[in-house]
């Protein structure tokens, strides 16, 4: 009986989906666009959060400058010193000639490097910190420090590590509050359409009603329906994207190349869940809510 | 056959004490207070705008009354839950004057469709609505559209939507209302039919001949109260003292 009750409503639903085909197919671009712009949001927002990590990867790690002067036993006691802060993960000496042959072995420098004489470079203590928020006290530390290069203590940006944290938990917050606000929009959608397909089909629900047909049973084909068209642009809008996806990164890099913006292949099945599961999840939410308020035995 | 309704049994319809009003402020019912013994056939006449299509929005629970009790098969209808309202239903078969049949179902499929919410399978359903086809004795028009057939087969198709799933009553709402004479009089037979094989009928109507000629029980509704209640009745109380009184 479930499953033939399953059927009726399958057919139904997709009766009804078909029936009024200039509301469905409207509901599906609308809701087409909004999925294309979460897919879009949870990419930019993936290929975004990817530029961050390897940016704290880079800021997380702060390099001392060790003046020429300094005796060897002075570094190493502050080397340990750095070591058993809880704050630190790694502290690791760079002696001046190691950090020449890093820069020369760089091809970047290659011009640089012809026009040095001798060794112009500091010897370094390379801090990996553990949390980016202690990166400014290890340099508060680097620079009380006697041995410290006093013409250029560290590398430390100071503020624009923090504004660039500050900007990526807004464009994060920005984004989550763009996709609610989109979510809702759908659901709005979904729930109009629904409620025209009741209205198409009023003498059909007050046949059912007075039959004895439970109210799932008149309720099911919306829900199916909503789920349907959900769907579908879900479908449609994980398409496009997929298809939209490399060129534009490649476009991006090769206009805007400072910020390294990658394709991820991989990212792909999660955003296709994430639109899939969004997609039907919206679709149900929205005709539930819509035959919940039209449709009452 | 006629089967007699015994009013000595227990009542399977009772109107207690029934007012219904409107949020609008309209008084349909006051103090309505009826019993339906099983089998009966019942017609609910009255002048438009009396009371008699809330009696019957009350009895399926479309309304539920603002004051009283009506009990079905013993149960109190305005305290069913929503989620009984469709098995209770089930034991009704509705009929009203606009048909109500579905314009993109076939005949064969408006009927079926009574059996299809409640999830009979494919086998029953076909049987069951040749059967019903063939109370109302409508023959050959299955695949015909409710548009091409005459208003008399359309109601014809509704009482057999009605009637396929064997419920204990039949509730009709100006069934003749849309239908000439001489159609309005097969009809009835129908009904006849149905009442004969069991059914509790229970029909408001404003088709004075056929009351007059039936002569069933006749219960008068004016200005939301029963005016009249005769057992034998006719659609006007021509004669003072009706010979048998119900009540």
């Amino acid at each position: 009986m479930i499953l033939r009750n399953l059927k009726f409503a399958l057919s139904s639903a997709w009766h009804s989906f078909s029936r009024n085909l200039a509301v469905s197919l409207a509901a599906v671009v609308s809701i087409t666009l909004i999925l294309i712009l979460a897919g879009v949001n949870l990419l930019v927002g993936h290929a975004l959060s990817q530029v961050l990590d390897g940016f704290r990867d880079k800021v997380s790690e702060i390099s001392i400058n060790v003046s020429d002067d300094t005796p060897l036993q002075s570094v190493s006691d502050f080397q340990a010193q750095l070591g058993a802060d809880p704050r630190v993960v790694s502290v690791h000496f760079m002696t001046k000639d190691e950090a020449l042959k890093a820069f020369t072995s760089d091809p970047q420098n290659a011009i640089l490097t012809q026009q040095i004489e001798g060794n112009p470079l500091d010897a370094k203590l390379d801090v990996r910190v553990r949390n980016l928020n202690d990166v400014a006290a290890i340099d508060r530390m680097a620079r009380g420090w006697s041995g410290v290069d006093p013409t250029d203590p560290t590398n430390y940006q100071g503020d624009f590590v923090n504004r660039m944290l500050q900007l990526s938990q807004w464009l994060e917050l920005a984004g989550a509050g763009l996709l609610i606000v989109l979510l809702i929009v759908s659901v709005v959608i979904v729930m109009n359409t629904i409620r025209t397909a009741v209205y198409h089909r009023r003498k059909e629900i007050e046949v059912m009603k007075l039959v004895g047909a439970t109210e799932w049973f008149v309720r099911g084909p919306f829900v199916i329906e909503g789920v349907m068209t959900g769907l579908i642009a879900a479908s449609i809008a994980l398409a496009l994207v997929v298809i939209g996806y490399e060129p534009v990164v490649v476009r991006f890099k090769s206009d805007i190349g400072f910020i390294p913006l990658s394709y991820d292949p991989a990212f792909i099945s999660s955003l296709a869940r994430d639109l899939l599961l969004a997609g039907a999840l919206l679709g149900a939410l929205g005709s539930y809510i819509g035959v919940r308020r039209y449709v009452r035995i | 056959m006629v089967l007699t309704p015994d009013f000595a049994s227990r009542p399977v319809i009772t109107f207690q004490h029934v007012h219904k009003t409107y949020s609008t402020g309209t008084e349909a019912l006051r103090d309505v207070n009826l019993e339906v013994p099983e089998g009966d056939f019942l017609f609910l006449v009255g002048p438009s705008g009396a009371g008699k299509s809330t009696l019957v929005r009350l009895l399926i629970r479309e309304e539920k009354p603002t004051k009283g009790k009506i009990f079905v098969d013993g149960v109190e209808l305005g305290r069913m839950k929503r989620r009984r309202l469709p098995h209770y239903r089930r034991k009704i078969g509705l009929v009203f004057q606009d048909f109500k049949l579905l314009p993109n179902l076939t005949v064969y499929e408006n009927i079926a469709f009574a059996l299809r919410v409640l999830g009979r399978a494919d086998h029953e359903i076909k049987s069951k609505v040749a059967e019903a086809l063939d109370t109302v004795s409508l023959y050959g028009k299955d695949s015909s559209y409710p548009a091409n057939l005459s208003g008399g087969e359309q109601q014809r198709v509704a009482i057999a939507r009605a009637l396929v799933h064997a419920p204990r009553f039949i509730i009709a709402d100006e069934p003749t209302g849309n239908l000439d004479p001489a159609t309005a009089w097969e009809i009835m037979q129908l009904f006849l039919r149905i009442n004969a094989r069991g059914a509790t009928v229970v029909m408001a109507t404003h088709n004075r001949e056929i009351v007059d000629l039936l002569r069933r029980r006749v219960v008068a509704i004016d200005a939301g109260q029963v005016a009249r209640d005769d057992r034998s009745g006719r659609y006007h109380d021509d004669f003072a003292k009706s010979e048998v009184r119900a009540q």
